[in-house]
């Protein structure tokens, strides 16, 4: 992605400088007007060092560490073969990939359905008080919202305690624990549900009244309008956004660091424990799971990228 | 700072999002406004219940002391006060780096976008935990030996390997939330400056004889404040309920008194977590004046195109 953004930028550099020469310009203003461009170039010189040092290095040295030998400095690939070798490595990451899956579905789909009904409130006061409402929601997250649940899910929270006395159902002798995984998907739920609703608001407003009406007009059916005109229209920015909750919950940690005080066995949780570890400390297989996630948020993320911009055609930006 | 180039006004009952009324009448209305009410129910009763479990306390309703617990304990407003300078520290970075160099991108260098798009986008793809894990062991002094790191910096690393540990401040975890703040910060300044016109703005200036940073700080800066405001303000929230960062690099920060405290009583937790939720209150809602767009069909900062932010 990023290289491909360097290539596009040198493309454009390349054929700048092409039609430079063809003017033909004396060779004093041509260096004035190359001073000019370098001093244009100054002003980003700040914010693009910050980056390499604070953002690309990281990665880099993320990557050649999964693939040195902590001992010798030579190149390995013990790191990798180490995650591949031990179950619990690896079950960390169907475990991340299935709440990630899981929570980016049930938060993706009721979140679009919710979003449309959001957008078809006539009360402009009610939708803007439901969106501020939500960009708080998708807020507030971490710690706090762990310990939210904990009070409201939890063997004595509210709700577990008023479900018990009033309707004698014991969430907890039925097998439920907010504890472990699909308790934890309830808890993620609570962050993907608004984010989806305000991610995908914008395509379903974007709808416009003629596409309905020549849809109609040429015979469709509701269902028709919805399955062949809106749904395709709307189905880059749904995945777009699907894409966005997944990245979301698969890097999240407070929150389940704070459940489940590690107890759950994720790829970040695991990761912690490896590099932030008070008895020994292994960043060998600790980077090795790192580039793990980042390949496959890297997939994730180029995939949201493209459905935005295919999205972007039908919103007129 | 009054702007002496202020040409879009906004117009009274413009709101968040268009008006809708088209999709009135047509199918599948009432199953999504159900989902809507769902939506909404699922997102009140933990807020409802943490509220009701945090003031029931351990001896019955209205038991207040673990709120006197809190408050009288000196952790408490240490740690808020660390984390206030983290948040304050690091917004002040994220608006100084990002506000020239999106404007020069917009006003000179348009071929950038696209970098600044891709450096943008990479946060998502590196989660505070994988790149908490790289910071860790580039900037660990001598234990991790990387040439090609040190050259690729043009030898910054290893100078600031030994600057950070000289100053008695966490400026390398600030740093790592300038990073983690990237992608909203910058989608917050980018979208409003699209809804201004950069160009003409800045030649009336010049030809008024303002030069660049007048010219930003006078006039580009009072047209685009509603994207700056919430830009700052997401970056401030983030911060205040980061945990992640802050645990690699050994500070102790509000959102790890919260943990520590918490795990011991659930009654105090659920009041920290009712504290915590007003805090990020006051946040958004400081963003609401800025949520307006203006006129003209530009993108102002809508709420809705803020992706992803918040502490996981």
């Amino acid at each position: 992605m990023l290289s491909q953004a360097l290539d596009e930028e040198g493309g454009r550099a390349q054929s700048g400088m092409a039609g430079e020469k063809r003017r033909e310009q004396p060779l004093a203003r041509r260096s004035a007007w190359r001073l000019a461009g370098l001093l244009a170039w100054s002003i980003l010189v700040p914010f693009l060092l910050f980056c390499l040092l604070f953002e690309l290095l990281p990665v880099v040295i993320t990557i050649q560490g999964s693939l040195t030998n902590g001992g010798t400095g030579g190149l390995s690939l013990a790191g990798y073969q180490r995650l591949l070798a031990q179950a619990s490595n690896l079950r960390a990451f169907q475990n991340s990939v299935a709440l990630s899956l899981v929570t980016a579905l049930i938060g993706g789909l009721l979140g679009a359905v919710a979003a449309y009904g959001l957008a078809s409130l006539r009360q402009s006061w009610l939708r803007n008080l439901l969106i501020s409402f939500c960009s708080i929601a998708a807020n507030f997250a971490g710690v706090p919202l762990a310990f939210a649940f904990v009070a409201t899910l939890g063997v004595t929270g509210f709700v577990t305690v008023a479900l018990r006395s009033w309707l004698h159902l014991d969430l907890y002798a039925l097998g439920f624990s907010i504890y472990q995984f699909w308790g934890l998907v309830l808890v993620y739920v609570y962050f993907q549900l608004p984010l989806m609703i305000l991610v995908t608001l914008p395509a379903f407003t974007g709808l416009r009244p003629e596409w309905r009406e020549a849809a109609i007009n040429l015979g469709a059916s509701p269902a028709g309008y919805w399955w062949r005109v809106a749904l395709p229209i709307l189905f880059p920015s749904l995945v777009a956004g699907t894409m966005l909750l997944f990245a979301n919950s698969f890097g999240a940690f407070a929150t389940a660091y704070a459940l489940a005080q590690g107890n759950i066995n994720l790829v970040p949780i695991l990761i912690d424990f490896l590099v932030n570890g008070n008895v020994t400390v292994d960043f060998g297989l600790g980077d090795a799971l790192a580039v793990g996630m980042m390949g496959l948020l890297l997939a994730v993320v180029a995939l949201y990228t493209t459905m935005l911009r295919r999205a972007s055609r039908w919103q007129g930006r | 700072m009054r702007s002496l180039f202020r040409p879009r006004h906004r117009k009274p009952g413009q709101d968040v999002g268009q008006p809708s009324q088209h999709l009135a009448n047509e199918g599948g209305l009432l199953p999504a406004r159900l989902a809507l009410a769902l939506a909404l129910l699922y997102l009140l009763i933990p807020l409802a219940a943490t509220l009701v479990f945090g003031l029931s306390g351990s001896h019955g309703w209205g038991d207040l002391s673990s709120l006197g617990a809190v408050f009288g304990d000196p952790d408490f407003w240490q740690t808020l006060l660390t984390s206030l300078g983290l948040a304050a520290g690091t917004t002040v970075l994220v608006i100084l780096l990002l506000t020239p160099t999106v404007y020069q991108v917009h006003l000179r260098l348009p071929q950038v976008q696209p970098l600044l798009e891709a450096l943008a986008l990479l946060p998502f793809a590196v989660p505070p935990i994988v790149l908490g894990t790289g910071l860790l062991q580039e900037y660990n002094g001598a234990a991790t030996n990387s040439p090609l790191v040190d050259l690729l910096s043009l030898g910054l690393v290893p100078l600031l390997s030994n600057v950070f540990p000289l100053l008695d401040l966490p400026l390398l975890l600030i740093c790592a939330y300038v990073i983690v703040a990237l992608p909203f910060a910058y989608r917050a300044i980018d979208n409003s400056l699209r809804a201004v016109d950069v160009r003409v703005l800045t030649e009336a200036a010049a030809s008024l004889g303002a030069g660049w940073w007048r010219t930003l700080l006078l006039v580009i800066l009072p047209n685009i404040w509603p994207g700056i405001l919430t830009a700052a303000l997401l970056t401030f929230s983030t911060v205040m309920g980061e945990l992640t960062l802050a645990s690699l690099f050994n500070t102790y920060t509000f959102p790890i008194y919260l943990n520590m405290t918490g795990q011991n009583d659930p009654h105090r937790a659920a009041l920290l977590a009712v504290l915590s939720f007003l805090l990020t209150l006051l946040c958004v809602l400081g963003m609401v004046p800025a949520t307006r767009p203006r006129t003209g069909g530009g993108r102002a900062a809508l709420p809705g195109q803020i992706e992803g932010a918040g502490p996981r």
